[in-house]
């Protein structure tokens, strides 16, 4: 059951936590012909993705125990819910199988969309213990009757052959004069007054608009990018400064509060003098002006800052939170082993915990915000990044190069 | 990384070499350690002699030119800090030829970094596929005058845009492929001796090749880029409905 994903779209699913595949199942028939038997066809059942939707958020079509909710998914979905064929999820440093909430859930779209093939695309990103090699792994899972281990292949069409070796420098030798005339006479159709191929101008035409329009989207995309990112950062700044009022006002409260409790026996004893010993305590308090400036522990989430701080480099330098493995020390089974990079043990796959859990936390580069927090961490770890450190692996044998590069 | 630049897609048995162009921070060397920020990817042709050390004054010259040009598109000083380049089916780790490069370029600048991108690598036994990339040095080996490979590490700033320099390295890619087509179809055709079938068929080599680039990459590119588009017209309109509510809250404190 093989499937095919086109072009660079899964490559860039991979940051959108989870959504849902588009595209279509269709068979294809190969035929062939041999010595060995007189023809055979083949039907092969293919799931092709053509496009994806992505979710603004986990948990927007499921609650917590993974109830799916209907309403939701036709609203992330609308007119597209017919082009479901899957739905896929990202998650960092766990194991390449569907947790059982992701089980839960499969089941029940399964049922509401009305697809018992529905595929899930697992993508996961894992590292070396010394942050030095990343992988991104997808493995696409085909549920069959409540097992949910069933994999299937997924291929990722390439360019293709389109090696420059296929140009021919030389004609094949011939010496008959009526095959030099009968395409010399026939052949001519080909060319423009130039000697230039026809074709080769109808395609390259072909090309330069595309190009151009391609440029052109990426023009818009890039205004866009500038756009939300302007949006974001004033929706990050309100929410601040609305933080920071509340704080304030809070703050305030509490301090009035416990100025009148301070005060509270003198009055019993002068009931009348109530006004006054209130009067006293704002006088004699301390004065409590709102500060509009941003208090030094921001409760925000800390920004990965754009220009290294002078002072902290080694904030920027802590490995990342990985599964196995020590987290300051190379490990000495590092690396990806067996050739093809195939090897999933090599990069550590162990599981920190249930999925479940990861997931909640699981949101935009967490582990970065971890680094950025960890700032006191002992100088000891800066060994990670010394320079000069021998590899601790080297691959076995040489890599595969092909000739001539 | 992954938000802000494209994973490059690759001819089958030819490894794409591209240079790369960064900002570089090193105004906090103390100790062992630097830290050396990449900005910005710059994608540019298969340059043969580049390698080994014959390329070195090749190099320079070239890392000049770029450095020049990035600096009028970005704005900012810029200077080359590295190379990447791409081993599409196979492993991720350096080649002895990539190891030999890579010191060549260090004697030029003692904290050039390598990268490499391994991409379209499926082990057949667990259907897991899988994108890599690593960062390397090289030193001396301790025997010989060979070079042996280093790890560097390297760790991705995450952002929620995409950068501008990214989606024109990202729109770059099949301009490049392109360019290097008609170069190869270019010296094809200046062939006088051949005959008229054989120049058609090199002249529908050129077309089959461009037409797989223009499906293999551009379309999809392009689709990517649509779809990124509506995404962020949607986002804008929700954080924009964010941002009026948000500000009639801040008014009412």
């Amino acid at each position: 059951y093989p499937m095919t994903i086109r072009g660079t779209d899964s490559v860039f699913v991979c940051f959108l936590n989870e959504g849902f595949l588009l595209g279509e199942v269709r068979q294809e028939e190969t035929l062939s012909i041999s010595d060995s038997h007189i023809g055979s066809s083949e039907f092969l059942n293919v799931i092709e993705v053509h496009n994806h939707e992505p979710c603004a958020q986990l948990f927007s079509f499921y609650d917590y125990a993974g109830n799916v909710n209907e309403e939701n998914l036709n609203r992330i979905l609308k007119d597209r819910r017919k082009n479901v064929i899957g739905w896929y999820r990202f998650r960092r440093n766990t194991q390449q199988q569907m947790s059982f909430r992701e089980q839960v859930i499969h089941k029940q779209l399964t049922h509401i969309l009305g697809i018992p093939d529905l595929v899930f695309l697992l993508f996961s990103f894992i590292s070396t213990a010394n942050s030095s090699t990343h992988a991104l792994e997808y493995v696409l899972f085909r549920p069959n009757r409540n097992r949910y281990n069933q994999r299937i292949s997924l291929s990722i069409p390439n360019l293709g052959n389109t090696s420059q070796q296929e140009y021919k420098v030389s004609s094949v030798p011939n010496t008959s004069k009526n095959y030099a005339s009968v395409i010399k006479e026939h052949g001519t159709e080909f060319f423009d007054k130039d000697g230039v191929m026809k074709d080769i101008r109808a395609i390259f035409q072909v090309y330069s608009a595309l190009q151009e329009r391609v440029q052109a989207v990426c023009c818009e995309v890039d205004q866009s990018e500038r756009v939300r990112e302007k949006i974001q950062e004033e929706v990050n700044k309100l929410k601040e400064e609305i933080a920071l009022r509340k704080r304030n006002s809070a703050e305030e409260e509490r301090r009035l509060q416990e100025a009148a409790a301070v005060t509270l026996p003198d009055n019993s004893a002068l009931p009348d003098s109530s006004h006054s010993s209130l009067t006293r305590v704002m006088l004699s308090g301390p004065s409590v002006e709102p500060s509009l400036e941003r208090p030094v522990n921001s409760s925000s989430p800390p920004v990965y800052s754009t220009t290294l701080p002078p002072d902290s480099p080694s904030a920027i330098l802590l490995p990342r939170p990985q599964a196995v493995g020590s987290p300051g020390h190379p490990s000495p089974s590092l690396g990806l082993g067996n050739g093809d990079g195939s090897s999933s043990d090599s990069l550590n796959r162990q599981a920190t915990g249930q999925e479940d859990q990861e997931d909640d936390d699981d949101e935009d580069s967490s582990e970065y915000e971890n680094l950025v927090s960890e700032q006191l961490q002992p100088p000891s770890l800066s060994e990670t990044v010394t320079l000069g450190r021998p590899a601790t692996l080297w691959p076995d044998g040489d890599a595969h190069s092909p000739p001539g590069s | 990384m992954w938000k802000c630049c494209t994973v490059i897609n690759k001819r089958t048995n030819q490894r794409k070499r591209i240079l790369l162009d960064c900002t570089s921070h090193n105004g906090s060397e103390r100790g062992t350690f630097r830290v050396r920020r990449i900005s910005s990817l710059y994608e540019s042709r298969s340059e043969h002699g580049e390698r080994g050390s014959n390329g070195a004054l090749h190099r320079r010259a070239h890392f000049l030119n770029m450095r020049h040009r990035l600096a009028e598109m970005t704005g900012r000083p810029m200077r080359v800090v590295g190379w990447y380049h791409s081993h599409p089916h196979i492993t991720v780790w350096p080649s002895h030829v990539d190891v030999r490069t890579q010191a060549m370029y260090q004697m030029m600048d003692q904290g050039f970094v390598g990268l490499i991108f391994s991409c379209f690598i499926e082990d057949k036994n667990t259907k897991t596929g899988r994108v890599l990339y690593t960062c390397f040095q090289s030193v001396q080996a301790q025997k010989g005058s060979e070079y042996e490979r280093i790890e560097i590490p390297i760790h991705v700033v995450p952002h929620e845009a995409i950068g501008k320099v990214c989606l024109e390295s990202a729109v770059e890619l099949p301009r490049i492929l392109c360019q290097e087509e008609q170069d190869t179809y270019r010296r094809i055709h200046s062939l006088t001796h051949l005959d008229p079938i054989t120049k058609i068929h090199n002249g529908s080599v050129f077309t089959k090749n461009l037409c797989s680039q223009m499906s293999a990459i551009s379309g999809p590119l392009l689709q990517w880029l649509e779809d990124r588009l509506e995404q962020n017209k949607q986002s804008i309109i929700k954080l924009q409905k964010e941002k009026e509510q948000l500000t009639q809250e801040l008014a009412s404190l």
